[in-house]
């Protein structure tokens, strides 16, 4: 058998192609991309949470010189466009029945459900006409009762959103056996309960969303460049679902995009009006969202509120798990959004440890706030923080140490493979490994030294743990499509999307280790739709795992085709040719042929076996992944706590991460802090506020804090690297939401670790100070 | 924005003769406040008369007893200067400690004091030091100058030339900062001047304020033990999603312990 | 509209702005210089960060007009001659340390991180952390940037 080296490219620390665009100012986002003749267009956006749209009057504005277009509600009804649909995997209730999906327009009808909701598009020849012309616009609404709160959305006589979900509720769902859970629950000496609150947050990529549209009036075609993580499917539901174009109308791309985090991942609403303008107007459309926008209409995250029971042996040993979650939508499905709570928090309950039985069940209303979608984690991070929240909380409440408790519990090396009982593949890992390799890193021997310069100060110290266990998600199939060209460049074309994460890099780095090609010599294509013909774009940690092992995939074959050709140039059989290196060789002469040789020979008939067609090493294919991967690892992280004001400083993480095979640890660490700090922020400082008219408080970054370099603690990441998964080529279980996954609880349980002293195990996220010091105050006049 | 009017004038005559000249003129000093409001569309004047080109705005002078700041010099030149940090390093911590590094660059101490938000820094300093507030009309004494939530005794098309601290024994400024904006949650200002105690508050109310309570428990024995609990009533201060009035209450009492020790050490 | 002339990473450049003209936008807009971006409406995030006569400033706070006779600097004038050239030696280490994922932050980020170097050659881990508080990046977690910032301080002393 001929030899392959797999290992090619894989681990190194392979610096970035893209930094030299990035770094001297020469990337491409969206509000660089400027067509000839371009108009502007913006949203008019309600002010209201919940009303009818009694009359809408736009002649002043139309009158006003420059100005283009007005587009409403009624515009929409007449053009008979179609709703955008959810695409959540979970779409009925638990007896069966469909889910309640409300009708979605990218234009409000006749009423308004939240505030932001777009109500008109104006198009006009310049933003400061627009801004001019959104004045001029007369809207009169007649305001109804609203609520933002899913667990008041879900009460009798609670204002109703749509007429089709009685008390608000879309679906309900449940996974896990109940009676069985309730056995172990019977069977345990403690069962020991938890409410608990996921805060609203939101993704805030540093650049705001935008796009811009093209028609084509000779050939009925639309282009829209747009900032969108996840452009094959939105592209089925802008033009399929919603204008009925026709997918093969619309040319998809995504530019340079500034930051994603799942909230660039669905299907929105102003892409669609500026389509429908440009083709009204027969010429380019653009709009850009500023950020006060963003906060009111990108789609939040998280949200949940839950009742997390945990049932135990005297000794410690867990039996059953019961997890009851509230899981907000806001005033539509997103486009995946109904998944978040339901499918998305369920899978993983319980995480790494062992339990007799599990019982999850989620209820998801419809409130007058923003729609929900996913976030970085989508439903993991809720998970997680459940679980890693209720056996701090349960060790606190028994006298029990918490890092013990743990230790216990964690599933053994030797029980997988395992079905987890929420029915989770858990192929390989080794919790108890990545627990041991968390502690050591996180120096415990060197805590109570830390610990005893934190109390001279006058300050708390305390340390939490996580140990998280998540999963893979997004779409299953990916596509690699490599051509090599005449002037020497190797085109690399994946419909995976990176917003950030170094796709254009790592790819290349497979590509150009597996067929020893320089890295200079690739040039990379994504979020294209005429680059690839098909793409899942970026969400559920996919991007290595199915892209990554599409790449692999391809490269492969082209390896087998060159092989081929060397044999045919050598006259040899095929199965004698050796692949290293970049250099086809048969074994005991001195015959060899590079791969370029190979590349260089593909278009002349001549050189080719008779099975070979001329461009024979131009080569796509498409990875399926069978099941899902599963990341995991341990979060430790250690605080310090001003009990006077109630700050709370991290001041030391440390991770350990199985992501299976590394391929670039440089970017896995970039991805495991980025999601660090996401996680800390969350925990610490981000919240979305509605008040309960339903306007949004939290609507600049003047009151929704995002984490600072002054924020951050010092971040020491290690990696278990002894598992890698057979469930795809690389062995990779993909990395870029852990790291958002695992900080949560753990900041948390520092925090009151650090605490425990006064009689404080539960705080609510966001840890500001104030609800920290508060809680010292709550837990002094108790005692 | 709305559409204005610019001016660009070279000499403090010459701002007073284009505010006669314009509708509804606005004063241009840092613009770190005033152009992200002219971006909401919150202000509509007819022009912005700016002050950046007036080069007798600008500028730090050092006198036996007190500092004088004339009114276009920014945050980050007051933080550096060693005149400011050799007399009263509060001040220079204040100024460096003023949103951020670029905001520092633009922002100014007479736009910021004419301004007079409720959680920005500078108010506690004038307060807390008891400046004076020179104009192109008459000095203001501190006590006199803040009036209330963006309020102050400035008149109609009044100008800051300069503010004129007097040099403390010894200072010091605290602040919480919000952690979005980095404006003052609460910010309290202490300065011994003399036999007296001045204590201001800056970010907790709807405006700059002093606590007479703790200045007397300060004026009888300097040192933060003579800072009770309790001593500023949580009933008019902010109350908002970041912080509620009792927590700004005990926040006071907290940083002006803090404050005292930074003054004493 | 008031005609500006300004030298703008060393060349001088002579145009008429309306009186709502940002800086941010003249520099985008009327040079084509779109490595400086914008990522906010109330001044925070620090995208569009620039250097005004020497100084680091936001350029979405500042009026083009007010920038009459100044020396401004953007990203586009900090390496000379790319893509083949060279990078500055900041821009070298943000590259080197993974300093920055999609970009967006990192023109102002590495704008203020060379100004801030100038300022105070020897600057610490604090001393960077406090410089970096008017620049939000949401993909990094900052340790890799003030890694970066280090090293490229180490290489622009010499």
């Amino acid at each position: 058998m001929a030899t392959y080296v797999a290992r090619n490219g894989i681990g190194e620390r392979q610096r970035r192609m893209e930094d030299f665009r990035f770094l001297t100012g020469h990337g491409t986002y969206i509000d660089d991309v400027n067509l000839e003749n371009q108009a502007y267009a913006m949203v008019l956006r309600s002010p209201e949470a919940h009303a009818d749209i009694t009359s809408i009057d736009a002649s002043e504005a139309l009158a006003l010189d420059g100005v283009l277009l007005v587009v409403t509600g009624e515009d929409w009804k007449a053009a008979g466009y179609g709703t955008i649909p959810t695409k959540s995997g979970v779409r009925n209730f638990k007896n069966g029945s469909d889910m309640k999906e409300p009708p979605h327009h990218a234009i409000a009808i006749d009423r308004v459900r939240y505030v932001g909701q777009p109500v008109a598009l104006v198009v006009a020849e310049s933003l400061d006409i627009c801004r001019d012309a959104l004045e001029l616009i007369e809207v009169d609404y007649a305001s109804l009762p609203a609520v933002t709160h899913q667990s008041e959305a879900i009460k009798d006589g609670a204002p109703q959103i749509w007429d089709i979900a009685p008390n608000n509720i879309c679906l309900d769902f449940e996974l896990g056996d109940e009676e069985a859970q309730k056995k172990a629950f019977a069977a345990a000496d403690h069962i020991i309960t938890l409410e608990l609150v996921n805060n609203r947050v939101t993704a805030a990529p540093i650049e705001p969303r935008g796009a811009v549209a093209d028609y084509d009036a000779a050939t009925g075609k639309y282009t829209l460049w747009n900032a969108s993580q996840n452009i094959h499917a939105n592209r089925d539901i802008i033009a399929d679902n919603v204008l009925k174009i026709g997918k093969e109308n619309l040319h998809h791309i995504a530019p340079d995009v500034g930051g994603g985090f799942g909230g660039k991942n669905g299907v929105y609403q102003e892409p669609i009006l500026i389509l429908h303008a440009a083709g009204q107007l027969k010429r380019p459309v653009k709009w850009i969202n500023d950020r006060a926008e963003s906060f009111l209409s990108d789609t939040h995250g998280r949200d949940q509120v839950s009742s997390v029971q945990l049932a135990l042996d005297a000794d410690g040993t867990f039996r059953g798990l019961r997890t009851e979650t509230v899981g907000n939508l806001g005033a539509f499905c997103g486009t995946v959004g109904p998944f978040t709570p339901t499918g998305g928090s369920s899978r993983t309950q319980g995480g790494p440890f062992k339990f007799d039985a599990i019982y999850y069940t989620a209820i998801a209303p419809f409130t007058n706030t923003c729609p929900l979608d996913p976030y970085r984690g989508a439903g993991r991070p809720e998970g997680s923080y459940q679980m890693d929240r209720i056996i701090d909380f349960a060790a606190a409440k028994l006298g029990m140490d918490p890092i013990e408790l743990r230790r216990k519990n964690l599933i053994p090396a030797a029980d997988l493979p395992m079905k987890s009982p929420m029915g989770l593949d858990i192929d390989c890992g080794n919790f108890p490994a990545v627990f041991e390799q968390t502690m050591q890193l996180s120096d415990r021997e060197g805590y109570a030294k830390r610990k005893e310069a934190t109390e001279a100060k006058g300050l708390k110290r305390g340390f939490g743990v996580c140990m998280y266990l998540e999963c893979t998600g997004g779409g299953p199939k990916e596509e690699a499509k490599v051509v090599f060209r005449d002037d020497g460049k190797v085109e690399l074309s994946v419909g995976t999307a990176s917003t950030g994460m170094g796709h254009e890099t790592v790819f290349a780095q497979l590509l150009a280790g597996h067929l020893g090609l320089p890295m200079e010599d690739i040039e990379f294509h994504q979020s294209d739709t005429d680059a690839t013909s098909m793409g899942g774009g970026h969400g559920g940690s996919r991007g290595l795992e199915v892209g990554g092992s599409a790449v692999t995939q391809t490269s492969r074959q082209i390896i087998e085709v060159g092989r081929k050709i060397a044999a045919h140039r050598f006259d040899v059989d095929a199965a004698k040719v050796d692949f290293e290196e970049g250099r086809f060789h048969v074994p005991g002469t001195n015959h060899t042929m590079t791969i370029r040789d190979a590349i260089d020979a593909q278009n002349d008939p001549d050189n080719l076996p008779d099975d070979l067609e001329p461009g024979c090493m131009n080569i796509t294919s498409v990875f399926e992944r069978g099941i899902i991967s599963i990341p995991n690892g341990g979060h430790a992280c250690e605080v310090e706590v001003d009990p006077d004001t109630g700050t709370v400083k991290v001041d030391g993480y440390w991770v350990v991460d199985d992501f299976g095979t590394i391929v670039n640890p440089m970017l896995a660490d970039g991805q495991v802090m980025g999601g660090i700090a996401q996680g800390i922020g969350q925990a610490l400082m981000e919240n979305i506020v509605y008040d309960e008219s339903g306007q949004l408080v939290t609507g600049s970054l003047m009151d929704y804090a995002l984490p600072r370099a002054d924020d951050m603690p010092k971040m020491v990441i290690g990696y278990y690297e002894d598992a890698p998964t057979e469930k795809n080529i690389l062995g990779v279980k993909g990395a870029g939401e852990a790291g958002c996954v695992g900080a949560p609880p753990a900041v948390v349980n520092a925090v009151c670790d650090a605490l425990k002293e006064y009689g404080v195990h539960h705080i609510d996220m966001p840890l500001t100070p104030e609800r920290v010091w508060r809680a010292i105050q709550d837990a002094k006049a108790e005692s | 924005m709305y559409d204005f009017g610019i001016k660009s004038p070279g000499s403090v005559d010459d701002v007073k003769a284009a505010l006669a000249e314009a509708e509804d003129g606005q004063f241009l000093a840092g613009g770190q406040t005033l152009i992200p409001v002219l971006k909401q569309r919150l202000a509509m004047p007819s022009d912005l008369i700016s002050l950046g080109r007036v080069e007798a705005l600008s500028g730090i002078q050092a006198g036996g007893d007190s500092i004088s700041i004339k009114a276009m010099t920014t945050h980050a030149t007051v933080a550096a200067n060693n005149d400011v940090k050799s007399a009263i390093p509060a001040l220079a911590k204040l100024a460096g400690g003023i949103g951020d590094p670029h905001v520092r660059n633009r922002g100014t101490i007479g736009g910021s004091v004419a301004n007079n938000d409720p959680a920005a820094d500078y108010p506690a300093a004038v307060l807390g030091l008891g400046a004076t507030v020179i104009t192109t009309e008459r000095e203001i004494d501190a006590d006199n100058f803040f009036t209330g939530m963006f309020d102050t005794s400035l008149k109609e098309g009044e100008l800051i030339t300069e503010i004129v601290f007097p040099i403390p024994e010894s200072a010091g400024y605290i602040k919480f900062p919000n952690p979005a904006t980095r404006y003052a949650l609460v910010g309290v200002m202490v300065a011994k001047i003399g036999n007296t105690v001045r204590v201001a508050v800056t970010g907790a109310g709807p405006c700059v304020f002093r606590v007479a309570e703790m200045e007397q428990a300060l004026t009888a024995s300097f040192s933060p033990d003579s800072i009770k609990d309790g001593l500023v009533a949580a009933d008019d201060l902010n109350n908002d999603i970041h912080a509620s009035r009792d927590y700004r209450a005990h926040l006071i009492g907290v940083l002006a312990r803090r404050a005292v020790a930074e003054a004493c050490a | 509209m008031p005609a500006i002339t300004v030298r703008v990473n060393g060349l001088e450049v002579t145009k008429e702005v309306d009186a709502r003209t940002l800086l941010s936008t003249f520099i985008r807009e009327q040079l084509k210089l779109t490595g400086t971006h914008v990522g906010c409406d109330t001044s925070q995030c620090g995208a569009c960060v620039v250097t005004l006569n020497g100084k680091t400033v936001k350029s979405c706070a500042v009026f083009a007009w007010e920038a009459d006779g100044a020396d401004i600097g953007t990203i586009e004038g900090l390496s000379k001659d790319l893509p083949e050239g060279e990078l500055h030696p900041m821009q070298a280490a943000f590259r080197e340390h993974h300093g920055l994922q999609c970009g967006f932050c990192t023109p102002g980020m590495v704008m203020t991180a060379v100004q801030m170097v100038k300022n105070n050659p020897d600057i610490d881990e604090d001393g960077i952390k406090h410089g970096l508080e008017g620049n939000i990046c949401r993909c990094t977690g900052y340790q890799n940037i003030i890694e970066a910032v280090k090293t490229g301080a180490k290489a622009m002393r010499g």
